[in-house]
């Protein structure tokens, strides 16, 4: 059964058409990797999923129903989750505050102004759990600003999957890391998303290879090719437009 | 439990502080204090905004304003008006504003709030010294009634003695400041934070922004109109000069500033710092806004985090020191 | 020309006259802030401290074109130092540091100005020649405030030359649409902005002393055109000239015809203006950035 489902979507910026009819199909439990050059549209494409921008046409389906053109709040509340390519956490409050806010949206807290967020043990607990997960309890009361950048990059990540969502979608989530961070990140990703079903957008071939079941290639705005890795790797066209230049 | 303890002895010997201070000092002095306890109040709603949610309220005075004028307009056209239903109407006021104009604030940040509150805050100064037939204009709302403290067959203390005022006024603030606090402790609490560090993320971890800034403006509306209640209750005169003009505004952008934006209590130190320099001023010379504005120009440029950023940094310094030797 | 018709064009007139003044400061402020990113609310407190430096220079000379070349100079020097002196340095503690630090200096010039001149009204007499009407079919006119729409002319000639054929000003244009950009093209920003900011306190004089014989000289001369001059920044759009331009020659009218129809709304209307255009378009009609 496919969770997300893109049909005939559409997206420009001022009459330049940036996404080009794409049909995308995600299916459930599956790790999904978009490539494609620079420019290719895949933040785009997650931004128009996710509900940074409404697509120009074209409709999107998540878990059967058409979200089209919701708000990044509600596609949050039924279940999806997003990292950044750009680290966007809270930079003045704490690594624990930053995963706690993650966890009051979890358990729906929202509005709740009678009790100490301080005093809420159930939160503070499943909060610290989370942080010793992703190995950053020693880095608990560090402001987010404060953390080496392999470390921010993890709690950026990690704030995606504080929510417990069913489908995450993580915007390049090794950009700009060292060869070792990469490789703890991956690990991390495997980790922490087990079970969930994985859209990731990924320069990295090495770990698109060794993470995605599945792969889809993005070229100016449009679907090249879809299917898994073997396929994709010996697929022509996609050499033509994209692998041939990285060589892999 | 040592920690506890500390923290009991602190609030008596504040409370003990508090209670014996008008007999200490003279009527002159509790008044200053009243006025500083009201501002510090006052200021504390706009840090509510600026240090916690990272927008600059530029015509603060409107909800200050709104809270002041409606008490004073109660209490002289409505007889018989009890004391805290005094009070709660202007916070009533502050909130209602706050309310009114929240759907057109919430869509935005930056300048453009600070533009916009300006705009509004003018807006309402405009009119209400337009329409002297209902705010009496540049020479206000004055002479009401103030109300006794009543409670039937119990107690019914005069609040027109300066004395009991400040008991009043100081009790009433001190249960603000600490709702204020409780509120900023709050899960909610939290979240008006990260609006201010992250609003794009709050969105995308599931909350609803708007409706979150909204109700941080509300409480921050409904306790700056609080605020201006009691200055009404205190001074039993409201102008649009003294409520409204943006002047009103400016202070506790000010306080805020020299107390620093980072903590709660900096407001309030700041407002006790200018209340003072305002009293060593007076003595000397009349130009207290010019002393006013060499303290913002010196503190912008010397002390950004504020007095109590200073101290912070001081007090590391000096445990650092203390670890190394 | 029937009575009634004579006083729109009166109106009108007026409402140009005053619609220029407002530009001639409001482009300074939307220079600066699209430059440098500060919204500089001690702007119209040069315009007002150009009024009281023209008044000393009256006093002394006796000549009011003296006067309008003094002065505006004098303010433009004062703002140079505020730039270089103040402004530079909190420059990268970020706009709420500047901003306050604005609303210091403009508490500052305030004060010191009641200190040096008291708070009293002095009254600027009018050059000789300037101060009578003008009949033109069938319809009187004050020639001062045709002088004001002239010189305003002139000193927008001026401005659009300096923007548009000289090297500053390509690089100023460049700096209010792009800042980093120029910083890329390793031209010194902090010399041109103290040049710009500068040259729009300098823009701010003229106006106030050009304003000076109308409003006369006294603390709160700048509090009605300042408060404009935002709204005018602020619905033009940030850094946007030409927006600039365009709601300040239309809140010039929309002033005069207010005063005319409905005398207590007008204050209110430009407000009413603002608060609208911002919640509907936050970035105003012309600008392109917060």
């Amino acid at each position: 059964m496919n969770i997300l489902e893109t049909e005939g979507l559409y997206h420009d910026f001022s009459g330049l058409l940036v996404l080009f009819d794409v049909n995308l199909e995600v299916k459930e439990g599956e790790r999904h990797a978009i490539i494609g050059p620079n420019g290719a549209g895949k933040t785009t494409l997650f931004n128009v999923i996710t509900g940074t921008y409404s697509p120009s046409r074209g409709r999107v389906t998540f878990k059967g129903k058409e979200v089209t053109g919701w708000k990044p709040h509600n596609l949050t509340r039924v279940g999806m989750g997003r990292s950044f390519q750009i680290t966007s956490t809270f930079s003045r409050l704490t690594t624990f505050q930053n995963i706690r806010m993650g966890i009051l949206s979890k358990r729906r807290i929202r509005f709740n102004l009678f009790r100490k967020v301080d005093k809420m043990q159930n939160i503070t607990e499943e909060t610290d759990d989370v942080l010793k997960r992703i190995n950053l309890d020693g880095e608990r009361d560090l402001p987010a600003s404060m953390l080496s950048y392999g470390k921010h990059r993890s709690l950026e990540i990690s704030m995606a999957l504080a929510t417990d969502p069913d489908l995450v979608m993580l915007d390049e989530p090794t950009a700009g890391m060292s060869r070792d961070e990469t490789h703890h990140a991956v690990e991390l990703i495997r980790r922490l998303t087990e079970g969930k079903t994985v859209v990731i957008i990924e320069h990295d071939m090495d770990v698109v290879f060794s993470l995605a079941d599945r792969i889809t290639v993005l070229h100016l705005g449009h679907i090249l090719a879809s299917g898994p890795p073997g396929e994709i790797r010996e697929s022509q066209a996609v050499k033509d437009a994209y692998l041939g230049e990285t060589e892999v | 439990m040592r920690n506890n303890l500390s923290r009991w002895i602190y609030w008596v010997v504040g409370l003990v502080i508090l209670a014996i201070y008008p007999q200490v000092v003279g009527i002159y002095y509790t008044n200053v204090f009243v006025g500083f306890a009201i501002f510090g109040l006052y200021a504390v709603t706009l840090n509510l905004l600026l240090g916690y949610m990272g927008v600059l309220s530029f015509g603060h005075a409107m909800f200050f304003g709104a809270g002041a004028y409606s008490t004073a307009l109660a209490l002289t056209h409505i007889q018989g008006f009890p004391l805290l239903p005094a009070l709660l109407v202007g916070g009533l006021a502050g909130a209602m504003l706050a309310l009114i104009l929240c759907p057109l604030l919430v869509r935005v940040s930056g300048t453009a709030f600070a533009m916009l509150t300006l705009a509004f805050g003018q807006l309402i100064f405009v009119i209400a010294l337009k329409y002297r037939e209902v705010t009496g204009g540049e020479d206000g709302v004055g002479g009401y009634p103030i109300p006794s403290f009543n409670i039937p067959g119990v107690v019914s203390i005069d609040m027109t003695d300066q004395i009991n005022f400040y008991y009043f006024a100081v009790t009433v603030i001190i249960v603000c400041l600490w709702l204020l606090w409780f509120y900023t402790k709050t899960p909610f609490g939290s979240l008006v934070v990260g609006v201010r560090d992250n609003a794009m993320r709050i969105d995308y971890l599931g909350f609803k922004l708007p409706q979150t800034k909204a109700v941080n403006l509300i409480v921050s509306g409904c306790f700056a109109g609080i605020a201006g209640a009691i200055y009404a209750l205190f001074q039993n005169l409201v102008s649009t000069l003294g409520v409204l003009d943006i002047g009103t505004s400016f202070a506790p952008i000010l306080m805020a500033y020299i107390g620093g934006l980072g903590s709660f209590f900096g407001p309030i130190v700041g407002s006790a710092i200018l209340h003072l320099l305002e009293d060593v001023t007076f003595r000397i010379t009349e130009q207290i806004e010019l002393v006013n504005g060499l303290v913002f120009i010196l503190v912008v440029l010397f002390a950004p985090m504020g007095i109590v950023g200073l101290l912070r940094q001081a007090k590391a310094k000096w445990f650092h020191k203390e670890k190394v030797s | 020309m029937s009575p009634t018709t004579a006083m729109y064009v009166a109106q009108a007139i007026h409402g140009l006259a005053y619609g220029m003044l407002l530009f001639l400061v409001a482009s300074g402020l939307t220079m600066i802030f699209g430059m440098m990113g500060i919204l500089n609310l001690a702007h119209a407190s040069f315009f007002m401290l150009s009024g009281y430096f023209c008044y000393t220079v009256i006093t002394v000379t006796g000549n009011f074109w003296l006067a309008l070349l003094i002065a505006p100079v004098a303010a433009g020097i004062c703002g140079l130092l505020v730039e270089r002196f103040l402004l530079r340095k909190v420059h990268a503690q970020g706009h709420l540091a500047e901003l306050l630090l604005t609303v210091g200096i403009m508490l500052v010039i305030l004060e010191a100005v009641k200190v040096g001149w008291g708070t009293e009204s002095m009254m600027i007499k009018m050059p000789n020649g300037l101060d009578g009407l003008i009949s033109v079919a069938n319809m009187t006119y004050p020639i001062y405030r045709l002088f004001v729409i002239g010189l305003s002319l002139v000193v927008l000639g001026i401005m659009a030359l300096i923007l548009y054929k000289t090297r500053l000003g390509m690089i100023v244009r460049a700096a209010v649409s792009d800042a980093d950009m120029v910083s890329a093209l390793g031209i010194n920003t902090p010399l041109v902005f103290m040049l710009v900011f500068g040259f729009g306190t300098w823009l701010a004089g003229v106006a106030g002393v050009v304003a000076a014989p109308l409003l006369t000289v006294f603390p709160g001369m700048a509090d009605q055109i300042g408060m404009d001059a935002f709204v005018v920044v602020v619905v033009g759009g940030f850094g946007s000239l030409i927006g600039a331009f365009f709601v300040a020659l239309f809140l010039g009218e929309l002033n005069a015809y207010g005063i005319q129809f409905i005398p207590r709304l007008a204050p209110v209307l430009m407000f009413a203006f603002m608060a609208i255009v911002l919640a509907f378009k936050p970035m105003g009609f012309f600008g392109e950035r917060e």
